[in-house]
This record gives C-alpha cells, structure tokens and sequence, in this order.
C-alpha cells in the first residue's frame, strides 16, 4: 500500500472493506482546495483589497434600550481622510428578511445594546477609529424588555408598531400589542383524547441560552455603490450570495441585476453568514462617498455583540405516555428569546412547529412556538435551525419518562420511534426512502456499549473515588428548512485540454462541497477527479443560482443538479458524435473521455475535441462550445397549514443518534467525554473523509452548547461576555478522547445516488445526549444547558434530583 | 488603537529609569506586551512612550542561589519558569502555575513581573508568590526599595507602583528543607486555556507548616495567613484538612461575576485547598 | 486605567502626529528574505506583514491573543503576533506560512495538514501550521501532551481538532524520518 492507502485504511473504513459499488462516489477523495489552504494563498473577503477602498468603523450603542437624544457627527466629518458618516437619520431603509424591522442604522431608539448607531468611512482604519471616537451621541435611558417572561407580559414593547410590519403573511403571525414577532402552530390527532388515554403525564420545562457561531473569519464585507450608474458590487464572507442580491434589491429597492455578489473563500459560516448582514450599511456608506468602495470587517467583540446570535429559548413539554410506554399525547410550547430584531430567528421559531417532535410517532401532538422579542442582540440561524434547542426539551424529556416508568430509555425510544408507514408531525408519510431512526439508535447503542441504567449502589460505589461516569445517547433528525421551490443549479464546461469546469452556486465554507461536486462530475463523465476543477468563488453575474448554501441541502440539491448537468454534456456530445461518427445516439456510449460506438469502444471522439466544437480534417466545422447545465427543484412540497402545521416541508429527513460517555468529577462539576459513538444515516457516503470531518467538527461544537458556551447578560441587559476572555469554545484539550462515526446507508431514492445531507447534524443532539448521560452518572436531571462545571458542582451540592 | 506613541528600547537599566522619571501618567513599559498591548487595542491607556525594557541584560537574570534564593528579572518570560528545574523541584507551585497561564505562545512573552504589574486579582502566579514570602524589587530614578508582595497588590489592577517606578526583579528565599514542597490548583470553566475561577497554592515548609494563596476571591491575590496559623496550631491531617477546607470559606469574601459565582467560588476554595493539602501529604510519605 | 477621554483629540492634532517625523525603520528578516520598511511604531507586527508586505496568510481573528490564527514563529519561538508591536521584531528572524514550503514543494507539515483533513475552511490553519512548525522545531519527538499543549492556543469551530492532531503526530514522526535518512 502506498503512504496514503495505509494511512485511509487506518482512519476511514472507506478504503480496506468498504468496497464503493461506484468508481468515483464513496471514495476519499482529498478536498480539492486543500493546497491554496495550507499554503495559506486562500483568498478570504478578509484579506480582499479593492482600488480606492475606504474602512468603515461602526458605533454602537451602550444600552439595551434607549431614546437617541441627539448624534452630533460634525467633528468626525471635519476630519480630514472621513468620507463619509452616518446615522439612522440619514435612511429610511428597513431590513428583514422575513419581516422588515430594522432599521440599517438606528433610528430615534435602540433596541439591544450592540446596536449599530453611526458608522463611518475613512481612507484608513486608523482615521475611521479616530472619526468614531469624536461622534458624540446623547442617549435617554430606557427600561429594556429582559427576558421570556417580561416579554410575555408586554408592557413594554420592543417594536410598538409590531402590527403594521411588513412581514410574508401567511407564514408568520405577529401578534398585535405584544413582543410575539411570530406564532406558529402545528397539530395532529386530538390532544384531550391522547391525554385521556394516558397512564402517566409529565410536564417538564427545559432551557438554554444564546451562543455565538464563532466562525473564525468573522463577518466581512466590501461594497461598491455607483451613485451615478445605481450598480452595486459586492464582496462578502456570505453564505448565501444570490439571497443576499435578493434582499439588498428588496431593501434599496433597486433590480436584483444591478446588483453583483462576489464570496470568495469563507472562513467558517455556520448559519450566520446566511442572509443579509453588513451589506446595506456598506452600500450606504459607498454612495455617501460618492461610489468608493467601503470594507468593513468585524472586530471579535462585535461578532458577537453587533451581529446575530442562536437564540435563546424555553420548552414547556408536556407528554402523556401508557405504561407500556407508548407516547399518545404531545403538548409543546417552545418560545425564543429572539432579541431586538426577527431577522432568520423567526424562521428557525417557525421550523419548530414542525421539526420539534423528534423522531417519534405520536398520534396527538400540538408544538405552538413563539418567537418573541426582547431587547437584546437578535438572533439569527444557526447549525441546527433550532433542532439543537428542541431535541434538548424532546430527547431529554424522554429520558426522564423511561427514568419514571422504570424502562430502558434504548426499549422506550425502540418503542415510539417512527418507521416505514408512520406519519411525522406534519403528516409526512414515513417510507423505505426516509431513512430509519432505528438503525441509527441500534448502531450508536451497540457501539457505546449500552447495558443498561446504572444502579444507585453502583453509583455511590462510584461516588466515593470523586469521579463517576455515565453513559447516555439521543436522537438526531433534521430536514432542510427551506422554500418549498429552493433550487440549485450548476454549470459545466469542457476546456480543450479534456478538463471540465464546474460552476456552482453553492459556497463551500470548508463542508467539502467543491470535492462532493467533482466527484459527482467524475462519476458521471467517467473522468478522473484531477480533470474536473470547480471554478474557485462564487460570483452573482457568472455562476449558475442557488438559493442558499445552508439546511444541509447541497449535497442532496446541487448533487442532484450535477448529475442533471453531467448528463446534459453527456448528451451535447452526443448529439455531436453521433454525427462525426455516423450514429445514432442510441448506439454511443461515454466513458473514460470519450463517445464510443457501444459496439467498437475503437470507433470513438474526444471529449477535448468537441470542447469548443468540431473540425473535421477536411476543415468543415460543426457543434459548438460544449456549455450543459442542470438544476434541481424539490418536487411536490408544500408550505405548512398555518393553523395545522400540515404539509411536506421535508426535502429529505437525515436521523441520526449520537451515545456518549463521560466522566463527571463530582467536586469540581467538570464533565470529561470521554467516548462519542455518533450513527447518520446518510443513504449514501458520497466521500467518508468529508462525513467523517463534519462529525469530527460538529461533536465538538456540540460539546460547547453543551458544557461550556452561552451568552451572559447584566440585569439590564448588557453582555457581560462579549470577548474570547469569557465566551469560550472548545480547544484542542477539550476534545473528546474517542469519537467513533457510524454510517448507516438506506438510500433515499431521489437523492443523488441515495445520498442524503449530513452536516448540521453531527452537532445537534451532542448536548441531550450529555444531559442523559450525566443523569446516569450522577442520578441528577438538569434542565438547563449549559452544563458547566459550575452548574454541575453546584445541582450535585444542593442535594436536589431536579436541577433547573 | 487611538495612542500616538514613540518607541525606545534602551541597553541599560538607567535610561529606562530616566524616561519614566519624567513620566505624567503616559508612559508604560514593554516587555511582554500580552497586557499592554490588549489595554492600547482597547484604548484602556493613552500611551506617548513605549520603554522596551527586552534589551536590558540586568532584567535578564534568573538565578538561584543555594541558601539565598531565587532571583527572577523583568524580562523572565512563564516558558522560561516551566523549564526550569530549579522552580519545578523548589518552588513547585510557580511551576504548576507558569504551566496553566494562558497558551503556550503567550508563555513565550508573557512574564512573571508583567503578571504581578497588571494587579489581577484572578492573575496565576501570585498564589503561589505569595505562600514562598517572594520579595519585589522597585527602582526609579531616585534609587530602589523592596516590598513583599503581600503589600504591592492594593486593589483590583492597582499596586504600589508610582508612576516613576517599576519593578526590576522578584526574589523567592531559598525554602531550605528538601521536605519543602507545595502545589497550585486552579479551576477553569474548560480544559482549555481559561483565566482563573479561583486557584489555591499550598506549600507545607520543613517544618511541616502550611502556607495557603489564593486568587480571585477578593480584590487583591491572598496568602491566607490567619488560616494557616490554625491550621498548623492543629497541625496537618485528615481531619484538619477537611476543617481547613470547610473554615477557608470564612476567610474570603469572594464575588460573584461573569466567569464563576460567589457561590462556587466558595465551594472550589475548599476543594482546592483539601485537593492541595491532600496531595502535598501524600508526597511527603 | 482610565478610559481615554476621546472626545478631546481634535482634527489639528490629528494630522500633526500622523507625519513622516513619526516613522521608525524596521530591519528583519521574514520568510528567508531581508526586509526594510518605514513603519509607525503603533503599528502591530500582524498588520506589518499583511497590510506592508503583503503576506496575507497569517490572519486576525480576535486581536487579544486568545485564538491564535495570527500565530506566527519569530526566532524560534510560537507568537501572537496580533499582540507584538511590528518594531519589537528589529533584528528577528520570521517565518510565516508562506515561508513553510519553496519552490512549488509543500512541507511535510503542510502534506499531513491535506493528508488528514487537518482543516475544513481554512482560516484557522497558518496559525495551527505556525504553532506546529514551532513546536516540532523544539520537539521534534513529542508526547501527546506536548502536542496538545503546544497547539491548544490555537482555536478552530470546523474540525474538532482531532484530525488536526493526528497530522502533526504524523508529521513529526515522517520528519525524524526524512533527518534519519539524511
């Protein structure tokens, strides 16, 4: 074997007995961008410069809710090098992707402390810092909404015009003279009959807070805003280029195609690049300076104090279950604390309504979700889409039910867990193509080595070495959250050395998605991996659209266009080979770069001397550039009733389970992990390393929900942790010892070769799985994440079972 | 960075003294820079000079003399106080404390005097300072004095230094017995790099007595002195070390804040301190 | 420390101590190639070698020294350089990551990064490769805990850090190799 064989062998399954049934797809193929990053020649909209750029600076206001008194900009505007400076009284701009609620600058109050109230451009970061610190703003202090509860009351409302804001009807509901920006429902079966059948009913109340994305690149933009021709060009660190050009022409109110988004490589995104963030303030800026460019790239701290956070939230759950354990009611009410502004959080409240069951077949089950409003820095989507939060109140939940009925929580999942013929809380049909729950729970329980619930001798035993451990393991299920018309598309182009240019609209912030796309190309063209290149970067004027790069979608989505695309060259050379060659299409076959006569592989053209048409030697020419696309649009989804909740919202459902043990020192409250067995089924590797990375990475961010991160707020709600000093994730010691993949391949019929989307996904039950397995270890159930070593050592010296 | 400062970086001590004696209140030293550089980035400070003090041979010194002590120069960097054999076998809980301090990149710049300078009461290395009785050297222009550090922490990032002085070295008796040997546990809200919820140095001297530091738990670093002085009257067991560890709470005032509560502060310096004692028993037999 | 009371710097002032009078030479050598360049002595070391010579591969991404993504090696030793002012470096010897690999040839550092999956978006991975290059350089047979205590100041949200780990293993263990052969 060579170096790299014997080193797959030893850390992948793919390359000793996974024996891939295809040359291309399932192979290990390395990340096609791997050189630029090492080297580090990788281009970031951080490191982007543009002729006659300007650096904006931002000021942000000190209160989570205030009047804005007065701005007094003259001395940042006389200083010379300033280009311009601005304030909320200088547009009338309203941003939102789902409902128009803020202001691009402040505007006569603010909402959360962090807000942006004036922002400046200068020829140099020196002199924009300098401009900041000379723009006098007088506040008048006022008492902020903190809170779920203070919201709930609405006495004091963060957005008093709530009623009149321009908002996509019909799926959000914001509720008059309140702080709900959005109710959404869902319901199945009949809650009072369920109830009623009921031997045993719990209600349990479960909570988290906000944290961070922390990409490591933070947010960065560059714009250019010709105030003469009304083009804008852009470069941003953007998950979502084409959406993006989509809500700035719906904000400035100008044509989509006047608008040019470029992202260059993205330095880790995870949900909070999606969307609209630092674009219509640069854009402002740049007319104001009479066209010149303006970046403007995020400091840490307004990383995570200016832009958006996951939001914080509540479940109330209330579940009613026979003794034998089968689940008959759900009554669930989620509420966010979004924070000041609805932005992408009110999407994940809604996507609650129907993700926020589970994995489970219920037959009367109700989920209200509310995302609400408070005064503080918004919320935003982040890796989960709010599946992380609600798979903390469901699966933990159901521990605590197997705890009090006395049954195995593996026998009890084993018995409500949905299967082929069950219907989902939407009343989506399970099938053979859904994937299945089980196998993904039979698979992470045999490998963590479940035997069962500690005993509470075994524990004290335990006990008294001050270290105990404990074993537990949750469900995983996530669909994409999208438009039920999200589509992806690609393009492809031969070159005339046999090379194949790719062109996607999807960006690869590191998910491997340029590597997925070649691989497909190849298997489709039957080309070698190093002739397909991806077109590095992704600009709105040349490549192909897609909607956005999120939800886990674009392996399933743009694989499923690049194969649409391959086949489309496939069958453009064709054409033109059948009549070089004298054939039909029927009898030509391709492969290996060439069209061959099925029945005489010799009798054969190039793919290269078609690239850019065909000359016969005689000199006659015919065909053209070989240009193919394809797309992909999910096929008959729907949008949710809104009063039922009702509908095929699912692309594809991805389950999963993840069962982990750990260590707890029971003085200090730290939790080891020590073991994580995590099992996806993903229908079907497209690429082991690329799968094996994401659970790599998203248990770890997993175990900083879980353990570590949330944002802490004063008591009038001023972030006290706006900085790495106290808002920490994990590092290279916090790793867990083992983490041991498992995939599960049921194919899902309609994606590309079988392949569903594994990504948001390894991250998302890693918390619920720790609460279980700490309720093993110290017979302690905790309600609220996260669970520090201050939160652990404190619950175990209070004596109490019940930690909220 | 608002600050518009000049730079020097004099050879010799005397220089660096006579640009701070002209100082009103803008002028700081560098020699890490893993605190003052973070203060301009914030524009915490309004610096007009910058003294690097990295050329100045004399700050260099790190010396142990048997029967004297350990002398240690402004410019000794945490690196520098982990490697060291002499630390890591006679002054243990320096080198337990140097190991923690941020990440190893910052150890490679961030010294021990810079540590004490910034004034943290939730700054490492003090504790364990502290329970080895270590002196501060101060100079000025106007010549030097010695202080023990027990008096140079005032409050929360103030110490006695004027805004002419700075300190040039620390100096750590020699602890003389071979019994002599202590420890630093700290607890963290991860594995990973973290300042301080509290940390709890112990040393047990020759003569079998206790001495206990602290941070975090009040606006300066402790050495705990009206707890030792009942412990060692007890002397050092089992017993007296689960009473130690019940009785230290009564002696700090901890505060509750955004890295630990009051509550668990409380709680840590008690297993911390049963940790420790635990731990230094244990050696000795 | 006071807060500076910024409302009192005016637009005079400003333009006076933004003159040349400020500007001190800096001499070092980055990445096996001498330079010299007029600086602001406010001016960081990180910004020195992105925004004046033009590296771009060493990045910003906290400014306080806590994730290392600006980590860089300056004579012999792993650096923060976001919290080193560009004037200490007088007279230092500087690799940055693109002074890991000549001539078209990647290290094997850098081949064990790409081998394992050592990285997903890459902005973290100078940094991570600095703090390697400067650890094995020191240790060129390191323990697991030397590893992970070398490279811990190093943050990244993509990787979980294991692979990241793995690779520097491997690498140290094929560069004791490659010398041996030598």
């Amino acid at each position: 074997m060579t170096y790299k064989e014997e080193l797959y062998s030893c850390t992948y399954q793919s390359c000793e007995d996974y024996k891939s049934k295809y040359k291309h797809i399932g192979k290990p193929y390395e990340r096609k961008e791997a050189m630029e990053k090492v080297t580090g020649h990788a281009r970031y909209a951080f490191d982007m410069e543009v002729p006659g750029m300007l650096y904006a600076k931002v000021l942000h206001s000190p209160h989570a809710r205030a009047k804005i008194v007065s701005i007094d900009t003259s001395k940042a505007k006389a200083l010379p090098g300033v280009k311009a400076v601005l304030t909320g009284d200088d547009s009338d701009l309203l941003v939102g992707l789902y409902m128009e609620d803020k202001w691009v600058l402040a505007k006569g109050e603010t909402r959360y402390q962090g807000e942006a109230v004036a922002a400046v451009a200068a020829t140099s970061e020196a002199l924009a810092e300098q401009a900041l610190a000379l723009i006098d703003v007088e506040y008048e202090v006022l008492e902020p909404v903190v809170g779920l509860d203070k919201a709930l009351e609405a006495n004091i409302l963060v957005h008093e015009n709530i009623a009149e804001i321009n908002h996509v009807k019909g799926v959000f509901f914001p509720q008059p003279n309140s702080n709900i920006a959005s109710l959404n429902r869902s319901r199945k079966g009949d809650l009072d009959k369920g109830f009623a059948e009921a031997n045993h009913i719990l209600e349990s109340e479960f909570s988290l807070p906000a944290v961070a994305h922390v990409p490591i690149e933070t947010h960065v933009a560059i714009a250019q805003y010709d105030p003469f021709t009304g083009r804008i060009k852009i470069i941003s660190s953007a998950q979502s280029p084409f959406a993006l050009r989509q809500m700035l022409a719906s904000t400035l109110k100008i044509k989509e195609s006047d608008i040019e988004v470029q992202v260059p490589y993205v330095g880790g995104a995870f949900g909070g690049k999606a969307g609209i963030h630092l674009e219509p303030l640069l854009c402002l800026l740049s007319r104001e300076a009479n066209g010149a460019p303006v970046k403007l790239k995020l400091t840490r701290e307004q990383e995570f104090n200016y832009t958006a956070t996951r939001a914080a939230m509540r479940g109330k759950i209330r579940t009613g279950v026979k003794e034998d354990g089968t689940m008959v009611a759900a009554d669930i009410v989620y509420d966010w604390d979004s924070g000041a502004y609805a932005d992408y959080g009110v999407n994940v409240g809604k996507t609650a309504v129907y993700g926020g069951l589970g994995p489970y077949d219920v037959d009367n089950a109700s989920i209200v979700s509310n995302t609400i409003y408070t005064n503080k820095v918004y919320s935003t989507a982040y890796r989960g889409f709010g599946h992380l939060e609600t798979l903390w109140t469901v699966e933990r939940q159901i521990d605590i039910l197997s705890q009090k009925l006395g049954i195995d929580p593996y026998e009890f999942r084993m018995k409500n867990l949905l299967r082929v013929g069950d219907l989902t809380m939407t009343g989506e049909l399970m099938t053979a193509s859904t994937g299945s729950p089980v196998d993904c729970l039979q698979a992470a329980v045999k490998e963590i080595g479940w035997k069962g619930r500690k005993s509470e001798a075994e524990r004290a035993a335990e006990w008294k070495t001050g270290k105990v451990r404990g074993t537990g393991f949750a469900m995983v299920q996530k669909a994409p959250a999208m438009p039920p018309n999200a589509a992806s598309s690609i393009i492809m182009q031969m070159q005339g050395d046999g090379h194949v240019k790719v062109m996607v609209g999807g960006i690869d912030y590191g998910q491997g998605l340029m590597t997925a796309v070649s691989q497909i190309t190849a298997q489709e063209l039957d080309l070698p991996m190093d002739m397909i290149e991806v077109v590095r970067g992704v600009n709105t004027e040349t490549n192909p659209y897609d909607w956005n790069t999120v939800a886990s979608k674009y392996a399933f989505m743009g694989g499923n266009a690049t194969i649409k695309a391959a086949r489309n060259m496939v069958d453009q050379m064709k054409d033109i080979a059948g009549q070089i060659l004298r054939l039909t299409k029927e009898s030509l076959d391709h492969g290996d770069g060439y069209i061959f006569y099925k029945h005489d592989p010799t009798v054969r053209v190039a793919y290269k001397d078609m690239a850019y048409g065909y000359a016969y030697p005689n000199g006659n020419g015919i065909g053209g550039p070989l240009i193919s696309h394809g797309y992909f649009t999910a096929e008959r989804l729907t949008n949710l009733d809104p009063e039922t909740g009702q509908g095929t919202p699912a692309l594809a459902w991805t389950f999963g389970c993840h069962a982990v043990d750990i260590e707890v020192d029971v003085h200090s409250g730290e939790i080891t992990v020590l073991k994580v067995a995590s099992a996806f089924d993903c229908g079907q590797v497209l690429n082991e390393r690329m799968v094996y990375s994401q659970v790599m990475g998203g248990v770890v961010q997993g175990i900083g929900s879980a353990i570590l991160e949330g944002y802490k707020f004063s008591d009038d709600n001023v972030l006290l942790n706006p900085s790495f000093t106290d808002n920490k994730i994990p590092t290279m010691k916090d790793m867990p010892l083992e983490v041991v993949p498992i995939y599960i391949e049921n194919p899902q019929l309609d994606g590309p070769y079988g392949a569903r989307g594994v990504a948001e996904h390894t991250m998302i039950s890693i918390p619920s799985a720790i609460g279980n397995a700490l309720y093993d270890a110290t017979g302690i159930n905790f309600y609220r994440l996260p669970l520090t070593p201050e939160n652990v050592a404190l619950g175990i010296k209070s004596g109490e079972k019940d930690i909220y | 960075m608002l600050s518009k400062f000049d730079y020097a970086k004099p050879l010799v001590l005397e220089e660096a003294l006579n640009v701070l004696s002209k100082n009103e209140g803008d002028t700081y030293i560098l020699a890490g820079g893993t605190d003052l550089l973070i203060a301009l980035r914030h524009n915490l400070i309004d610096a007009k000079h910058i003294i690097d003090i990295k050329s100045i041979p004399e700050l260099d010194v790190f010396e142990f003399v048997e029967g004297k002590g350990l002398l240690i120069g402004a410019n000794v960097v945490c690196n520098a106080l982990i490697e060291s054999e002499i630390v890591k076998e006679k002054y243990t809980a320096l080198h337990d404390a140097a190991a923690v301090l941020a990440t190893y990149p910052l150890r490679n710049r961030a010294t021990l005097v810079g540590n004490i300078c910034n004034g943290s009461p939730g700054a490492d290395l003090p504790p364990s300072l502290l329970i080895y009785d270590t002196e501060v050297k101060i100079a000025s222009a106007e010549g030097e004095r010695t202080v023990p550090l027990k008096e140079f922490f005032t409050g929360v990032k103030k110490t006695q230094l004027a805004a002419n002085e700075m300190v040039v070295s620390v100096f750590l008796p020699d602890p003389g017995s071979a019994e002599d040997r202590s420890c630093y546990y700290r607890q963290t809200r991860l594995k990973g790099h973290d300042l301080s919820s509290v940390g709890v140095a112990c040393r047990i001297n020759g003569d079998g007595k206790a001495a206990i530091g602290i941070n975090a738990v009040a606006i300066t670093p402790l050495r705990l002195t009206a707890l030792e002085d009942e412990l060692n009257a007890k002397g050092i067991t089992e017993e007296s070390i689960d009473w130690a560890a019940e009785e230290i709470q009564n002696h700090i005032k901890p505060i509750s804040d955004v890295r630990a509560s009051k509550e668990y502060r409380l709680h840590m310096a008690g297993v911390l301190l049963k940790r420790g004692l635990t731990h230094l028993m244990e050696k000795e037999a | 420390m006071t807060k500076v009371d910024e409302k009192d710097l005016c637009a005079m002032e400003q333009a006076h101590i933004n003159s040349k009078e400020r500007l001190v030479t800096l001499t070092c050598t980055v990445n096996n190639e001498a330079v010299s360049e007029d600086i602001d002595p406010t001016m960081l070391l990180l910004h020195f070698l992105r925004d004046k010579l033009k590296l771009f591969g060493t990045k910003e991404a906290c400014g306080e020294g806590e994730c290392g993504a600006c980590t860089i090696v300056m004579n012999g030793e792993a650096v923060n350089s976001c919290l080193v002012l560009a004037i200490e470096a007088q007279g230092a010897v500087i690799t940055t990551v693109e002074g890991l690999s000549k001539g078209g040839e990647l290290s094997i550092l850098q081949q064990e990064f790409i081998n394992g999956d050592a990285l997903q978006c890459g902005f973290c991975t100078p940094g991570f490769l600095m703090s390697a290059r400067a650890l094995l350089d020191r240790v060129p047979d390191p323990t697991d805990e030397e590893i992970i205590e070398g490279m811990s100041g190093n943050l990244c949200r993509c990787t979980g850090y294991r692979q990241i780990f793995e690779a520097v293993k491997r690498a140290a263990k094929r560069e004791r190799e490659e010398l041996s052969r030598s």
